[in-house]
């Protein structure tokens, strides 16, 4: 397969059609699921979708080391090659990590100020100018309303969208009117597209409860729990 | 002397540079009696280390070489290879592995967890070397042994459990606390010798007690004798050691000690741990293939009456001939016995056998299976095996990486072109990474390895030891070319102008191949080139890889095919078609856009976190792509893929870039095709040089 078809058939096009003008792009996304349901296998499927198509994408992990991101991107990329038979897949694959970039930082470090700094010093030395910011590992349990909107106006600021990932706890079942669940439920109307994560009989379901801009709200993908990969409904 | 394999240890100390290591070794050198005085590596003294013999080491405080050296330990006989701290040095940390059953990985309680460990770790990993690690330097000003264990765990990916804890740290340091038997260790005397065992100083004893119900819980889980003494509450220090060595030999728990070797503290307790919880030879299992059965793969038995089998993993010339360290795996070697080389097949008889204490020796009548000694006088390579007459084994062979990096030497006068060759004849084979040749078209001496401090190195030894002086030229990086589409050729060699003539036409096509570096596929039918001349083809395709035609570099990743030709009665020859080959190969290297491919090498670079920006930049300016950045409190490191023509000199730039407070470390990756303004300016140069030359 070529990637232009990899791109087209892509079963995220329900999230991100081919026409980016359709949103701005300083849109914000959450992915929420409990432990072990792939948060990080679909921020990671989400940001490999865009440097396919020429955007550049900035994986920040809170929490996990390099090594680690490192080694979903591989994975991931291994059986999007291996499964769609990708033609070219080395030459693409170099395309992909020039496109990307992982930063970690350990909880304690982390912080807006401290990622606005370090994308600073990327832009004005004209390093690397990301498109998108994918931040997996943000524990939104103990942030509150402002420091959420601060890193919102921060990706409006920057121009860049923003994909958060989120860990929803078993025991807490506080939900907000829009549906979205703790610990995000107060903080659910600065996001622009809120997917669910939540596992069934034998597959696990994405459900966009909520997206701003493309009309998705409603729709189902599915996750194959083997492999992490995205597929339709 | 008949040895208990259960009371004999080889270890290695592997760590990052600076972080002390040679130092501890001489401790522990002192207090198995080996020696009878300390000298510290930048000692005052002037005697420098016991283990840096070459006198180069002593100068430049680093350990280059590994020395295996042995010393016995309340009834253990532990061989100690002591390895060097810097990534260029690799195949020396390697070999050293190889040949280890277990390893001290030694971490500064102030720098922690920096890129070489990492290095270090993942190849420990690779040789599935069980290890423990002994937190180093607990006196110095912001040591922080709980920090660096954190990290052991975060970025070693390391079940690190703490078997001790200091008594006060920095200046104050004073002994530490063992978690298994809950006592205070301090250590006395003028140099550390005599232990004092104590009570647990009350403001320590909540946070003893804290700690040793981690450790209690993680070695719990390699016991359930253990578990359920702890349940009644009657764990005994026999049961906690007993489930930490099944942790340890399994790789899934490493017990951290801490101490600091400069003060003399904390050094005999790690050493019972290596008799403790590191394991025996019988404890790893190690295989070699079988070459009377199609290489099938035979675990080898540490039983000193099978037949011998031995690996021969480093090699020395000293003053009295060759010396071979050799690792024994199975059966027993004796003095004067007959081996046999599985590599060429070649006897040897063994005439000295020694037991090798740093630059001393002292001879022995025979050593077994699990030891680690040395003999003399037998010429052979590094990563030989030998074996007894009655079988023939291989160990199987090491990883070897390619050179990346080359550069011209020229003897400055007669003299020093005779010890130039010496000590290149030497190097090269003590070295399987630094390799040597001549350039026929210069006339210059080559000499290839894996960075520039290794060539720096061999070029000082060079001087030192053999007394050449040399003029250096520029470094050089290895390229490569390859091919980047299909592309046919139909190619006729003719000369049948006076003479015996020759005549041969080839033609085929050629195409981009992903793994490996050259294959040839004769698709001939009819005999349009008859049989016997196919491996002529073959030959000058051959010849063909070895220089491409755009910088001179050797080729690589072609798959060539022929399928049409033909052939003269009397003019076709071998060299007829061999000449018809070249020509065939050059004129379809033309059409299949050949492009020049250069080494990109993983670069990390680790430093205060108020230099990220500078070093982003550094790397973003010489080409680098930025993998990432890890950033802690205020540590930081940056990893990124650089080519290694654009790495020339970056110590200097790093150090004034960041007042000296970073370092950097790199190694290999893998070969990627140069931007096209690089590749036309290499082109360039090439012809200028060809031009020149002529």
């Amino acid at each position: 397969m070529l990637k232009e078809d990899l791109i087209k058939k892509n079963p995220l096009r329900v999230l991100n059609p081919l026409t980016p003008e359709a949103f701005p792009d300083h849109r914000m996304g959450l992915v929420m699921a409990r432990a072990g349901l792939g948060k990080t296998a679909i921020l990671v499927q989400i940001a490999m979708d865009s440097t396919l198509r020429g955007q550049k994408v900035l994986h920040v992990s809170i929490g996990e080391g390099l090594e680690k991101a490192k080694a979903w991107y591989e994975d991931v990329f291994k059986y999007i090659a291996q499964g769609f038979q990708l033609e070219n897949a080395a030459e693409i694959e170099d395309e992909i990590m020039r496109n990307r970039m992982i930063m970690t930082f350990k909880e304690s470090a982390f912080s807006r100020p401290k990622l606005e700094e370090r994308l600073n010093d990327l832009v004005y030395q004209n390093i690397f100018r990301p498109d998108i910011v994918v931040v997996d590992g943000f524990d939104f349990s103990k942030a509150d309303y402002d420091s959420v909107m601060d890193l919102k106006e921060m990706t409006a600021a920057m121009n860049v969208q923003g994909w958060f990932s989120c860990l929803r706890h078993r025991e807490d079942n506080r939900v907000s009117a829009a549906g979205v669940p703790a610990p995000c439920h107060e903080v659910d109307g600065l996001f622009d597209t809120v997917i669910i994560v939540q596992p069934e009989k034998e597959s696990i379901l994405l459900n966009i409860i909520k997206d701003e801009y493309d009309g998705a709200a409603g729709k189902i993908l599915n996750l194959d729990p083997s492999t992490m990969m995205v597929k339709e409904a | 002397m008949k040895t208990n394999l259960d009371n004999v240890r080889n270890i290695g100390i592997s760590a990052h540079i600076d972080s002390g290591k040679t130092t501890l070794t001489e401790r522990i050198l002192f207090y198995t009696q080996r020696i009878h005085a300390i000298h510290e590596v930048r000692g005052k003294d002037g005697v420098g280390a016991k283990m840096d013999s070459m006198e180069l080491e002593k100068e430049r405080g680093i350990t280059i070489q590994s020395a295996a050296t042995y010393c016995n330990w309340k009834g253990h006989a532990i061989n100690i290879i002591d390895t060097p701290g810097h990534v260029d040095f690799t195949i020396e940390v390697e070999r050293a592995l190889r040949v280890l059953d277990g390893a001290v990985l030694i971490l500064c309680s102030v720098g922690g967890v920096q890129s070489q460990s990492i290095t270090v770790n993942r190849q420990m990993t690779r040789y599935r070397v069980p290890r423990i690690v002994f937190i180093n330097k607990c006196d110095r000003t912001g040591a922080n042994p709980y920090r660096v264990a954190r990290q052991v765990r975060d970025k070693l990916d390391l079940n690190a459990v703490l078997m001790q804890i200091p008594i006060g740290l920095e200046g104050d340091l004073k002994g530490v606390v063992d978690l298994v038997t809950m006592k205070a260790l301090y250590f006395e005397g003028a140099n550390g010798e005599v232990i004092t065992e104590g009570e647990i100083p009350a403001e320590l004893r909540e946070e003893a007690a804290a700690k040793r119900e981690e450790l209690l819980d993680a070695a719990s889980m390699f016991s359930d004798e253990l578990m359920e003494a702890i349940l009644e509450g009657t764990p005994t220090d026999e049961m906690i050691r007993k489930a930490v060595r099944t942790g340890t030999l399994s790789l899934e728990l490493v017990p951290v000690f801490m101490g600091s070797a400069y003060k003399n503290k904390g050094v005999q307790p790690m050493l019972d741990a290596v008799t403790e919880y590191l394991p025996t030879p019988k404890d790893i299992k190690n295989t070699a293939l079988d070459l009377k059965n199609d290489e099938k793969e035979i675990i080898l038995i540490p039983d000193p009456v099978a037949p011998l089998t031995s690996l021969a993993f480093k090699l020395e010339d000293g003053r009295y001939g060759q010396l071979t360290y050799i690792r024994i795996y199975q059966g027993t070697l004796k003095k004067s016995d007959t081996i046999v080389n599985s590599r060429d097949g070649k006897k040897v008889k063994v005439g000295r056998l020694v037991r090798m204490h740093a630059d001393e020796m002292e001879d022995i009548e025979e050593a077994a299976a699990g030891d680690i000694v040395a003999l003399f006088g037998i010429d052979c390579a590094s990563g030989d095996t030998f074996t007894s007459p009655e079988i023939s084994v291989s160990m199987s062979s090491m990883h070897v990486p390619e050179p990346v990096i080359s550069l011209a030497i020229m003897p400055v006068d007669n003299k020093a072109q005779v010890n130039m060759s010496k000590a290149l004849n030497r190097f090269t084979k003590e070295d399987p990474t630094f390799r040597t040749y001549v350039d026929h078209e210069t006339n210059e001496t080559i000499i290839s390895g894996m960075g520039e401090l290794h060539l720096e190195v061999y070029i000082e030894r060079m001087k030192r030891e053999y007394k050449a002086e040399v003029q250096v030229g520029q470094p050089q990086v290895a390229y490569r070319e390859t091919i980047t589409q299909r592309a046919d050729f139909n190619y006729t060699h003719k000369k049948q102008t006076g003479g015996s003539g020759q005549y041969g036409r080839v033609g085929g096509y050629m195409e981009p191949m992903e793994e490996g570096e050259y294959e040839f596929a004769d698709q001939i039918v009819g005999g349009a080139i008859p049989r016997e001349f196919i491996s002529s083809c073959d030959k000058g395709f051959q010849k063909s890889m070895a220089k491409g035609t755009l910088a001179g570099a050797p080729i690589t990743g072609v798959r060539v095919a022929i399928n049409d030709g033909a052939s003269h009665a009397v003019d076709s020859s071998d060299v007829a078609f061999q000449l018809a080959a070249i020509g065939a190969f050059r004129e379809g290297y033309q059409k299949a856009k050949p492009v020049i491919l250069e080494p990109i090498m993983k670069v990390a670079v680790e430093g205060p976190t108020e230099f990220q920006g500078p070093i982003m930049g550094s790397l973003n300016q010489r080409r680098g792509m930025i993998v990432g950045t890890v950033e802690e409190a205020s540590y930081t490191s940056v990893e990124a893929e650089v080519p290694l023509s654009e790495m020339f000199g970056y110590s200097t730039v790093l150090r004034s870039l960041t007042q000296g407070k970073a370092e950097f470390t790199m190694e290999f990756a893998s070969y990627k095709q140069v931007p096209k303004s690089v590749s036309e300016e290499i082109i360039k140069k090439f012809q200028e040089e060809k031009q020149k030359s002529k």
